[in-house]
């Protein structure tokens, strides 16, 4: 009971122990080649050297902002045509189709085009990310609103909602909760996507500077950097969570209290 | 005499030539003000569709539905439905009070009065304290007050409840019944009750209008001669009380029987 209660606690460092002693332990039994494989304290050797000679901070920010800004573009964009699609069943086809024939194009095909068309400035990034990222609350977006009951839309009417008013006044906020789950999907690609464009457009951020150390098999800050990316994801999805419980408390809560 | 709500030779129906399918045909009605009247009829007999037709969130195919002399072409102020599903009508991520004063949203009133009013009518449904509760934080009896309280709130003078209390467990229906009353009373409330139950459509009523089955009308009035304020325990075992309920029941039954030999 109380040994439950402790690891209920710590479970977070309980995880992060298991997960380097794992490491340590493949590592220690020689299950890859050295090389390719270094120890965490070569790893956290290698990280704080690159944190102290600067380079990686600025990186780190660099690719940080790319990817808040288009999950941020996307988001919105999601929501518009998810709205569009409400209002307008033509409409609606038509971006499905176009969603259709794009979703499955990975962020790294869209690059090489982006390059020639938008150079490599922030133009190719926020064109790459919120062309991949979209997606996930475009297609939540529609089923969010268009999931929303027949009761609760006469219930808008009755009190004198136009089209218009019932979209935003009950419509959008019934749907948020969806949104939401489809925005934390983004906020994943969106970092997916930033990565490998860094890597492919060569010029800057983490992705430029795993790719850079990895062809120099700088294997100890290549991990180091992925963990950075890690870490990234878990500070995007922290930041989305916190918009979220701005936006949607009353339905966490309500799931909660219904569970 | 013309009353507060009046539909004349209203017909609904959905669909064209041999898929054509009537709802309503020729039905004629009239409230009066202040009265409470119930509508019941045998099941899938059209009433949500009736009752959305007076309210103006449907339009009529043919006829006309007047509110107060004026045509109803969509939902007019000091007209509100209280629809049976409570937890789909009030909006989750408003607080009580707020969904009462989401049903004030079109009067001009100051914010500050609007507040006050809406407490006032939040404390007459016995629900003070929860003002600041979500909807889905309350039970079932109680969600449905806070409904209550808000077709009440948008100044309104005439309530359509569509089976307000068919989702409410037996003995909150009774306290509701009396509830509804006293609120009707109170607020001047002229009301429109569709149910299933005809015994609470007999006891809750000054009047009860049989409808016939799809496409439907008004088949029968029944005037229910019972003093108020109605009582539980004596209204249910007074003879006019046993007598309307006889002949609601009868006619359903008779209904129902032709229904299914043909």
């Amino acid at each position: 009971m109380t040994i439950a209660r402790y690891a209920e606690k710590l479970r977070v460092p309980i995880c992060i122990v298991l997960v380097m002693g794992s490491w340590q332990l493949i590592y220690v039994l020689g299950m890859v080649p050295a090389k390719y494989f270094p120890s965490i304290f070569a790893i956290a050797v290698a990280f704080w050297q690159m944190l102290t000679d600067g380079a990686v901070i600025s990186a780190w920010a660099t690719t940080f902002l790319r990817a808040l800004i288009g999950l941020v573009g996307a988001a919105l964009l999601g929501i518009a045509l998810a709205i569009i699609s409400d209002l307008s069943p033509v409409m609606a086809r038509g971006i499905r189709y176009v969603s259709d024939v794009l979703q499955p194009i990975p962020p790294a095909a869209f690059v090489p085009m982006a390059v020639f068309m938008l150079g490599l400035g922030p133009k190719l990034y926020a064109f790459v990310i919120i062309l991949v990222t979209v997606w996930p609350p475009y297609l939540n977006g529609v089923s969010g609103l268009a999931s929303v009951g027949a009761v609760q839309l006469n219930t808008g009417r009755m009190f004198g909602l136009t089209n218009w008013g019932l979209l935003w006044r009950v419509k959008l906020p019934a749907a948020m909760p969806e949104v939401f789950a489809g925005i934390r999907y983004a906020a994943t690609i969106s970092l997916i996507a930033v990565i490998v464009s860094e890597m492919l457009a060569g010029r800057d951020g983490i992705g430029f500077m795993i790719f850079k150390k990895a062809f120099a098999l700088r294997t100890a800050e290549v991990f180091g950097l992925m963990f950075l990316v890690g870490f990234n994801g878990v500070l995007l999805n922290g930041l989305v969570n916190l918009l979220r419980r701005g936006v949607t408390g009353w339905h966490i809560r309500m799931m909660e209290r219904h569970e | 005499m013309t009353g507060i709500l009046t539909a004349s030779s209203v017909g609904k129906s959905y669909g064209t030539g041999t898929a054509r399918m009537a709802i309503i045909d020729g039905l004629e009605l009239s409230i009066a003000k202040g009265e409470f009247v119930s509508l019941v009829g045998p099941s899938g007999c059209g009433k949500t569709t009736l009752l959305m037709c007076l309210s103006g969130l449907l339009t009529p195919s043919v006829g006309e539905v007047r509110f107060k002399g004026q045509t109803v072409s969509a939902p007019p102020i000091g007209l509100s439905v209280v629809f049976q599903d409570y937890s789909r009508s009030l909006l989750p991520w408003k607080t009580n009070l707020d969904n009462v004063l989401f049903g004030m949203r079109r009067l001009s009133m100051a914010a500050a009065d609007k507040k006050a009013r809406a407490a006032e009518i939040i404390a007459a449904v016995g629900l003070s304290g929860f003002e600041n509760h979500h909807p889905w934080q309350v039970s079932g009896g109680m969600q449905q007050r806070v409904a209550i309280a808000r077709g009440i709130a948008s100044q309104s003078e005439l309530l359509l409840l569509d089976e307000p209390l068919a989702a409410v467990d037996a003995q909150t229906r009774a306290d509701m019944q009396d509830l509804l009353l006293d609120l009707a009373k109170r607020f001047n409330q002229t009301c429109v009750l569709v149910t299933h139950d005809v015994e609470e459509a007999v006891y809750m009523a000054d009047r009860v209008l049989v409808l016939g089955p799809r496409p439907t009308r008004v088949v029968r009035e029944i005037v229910v001669d019972l003093p108020k304020p109605r009582d539980q325990i004596a209204t249910r075992e007074a003879p006019a009380f046993l007598h309307a309920r006889h002949e609601v029941m009868a006619l359903i039954r008779g209904m129902r029987a032709g229904q299914n030999l043909s």
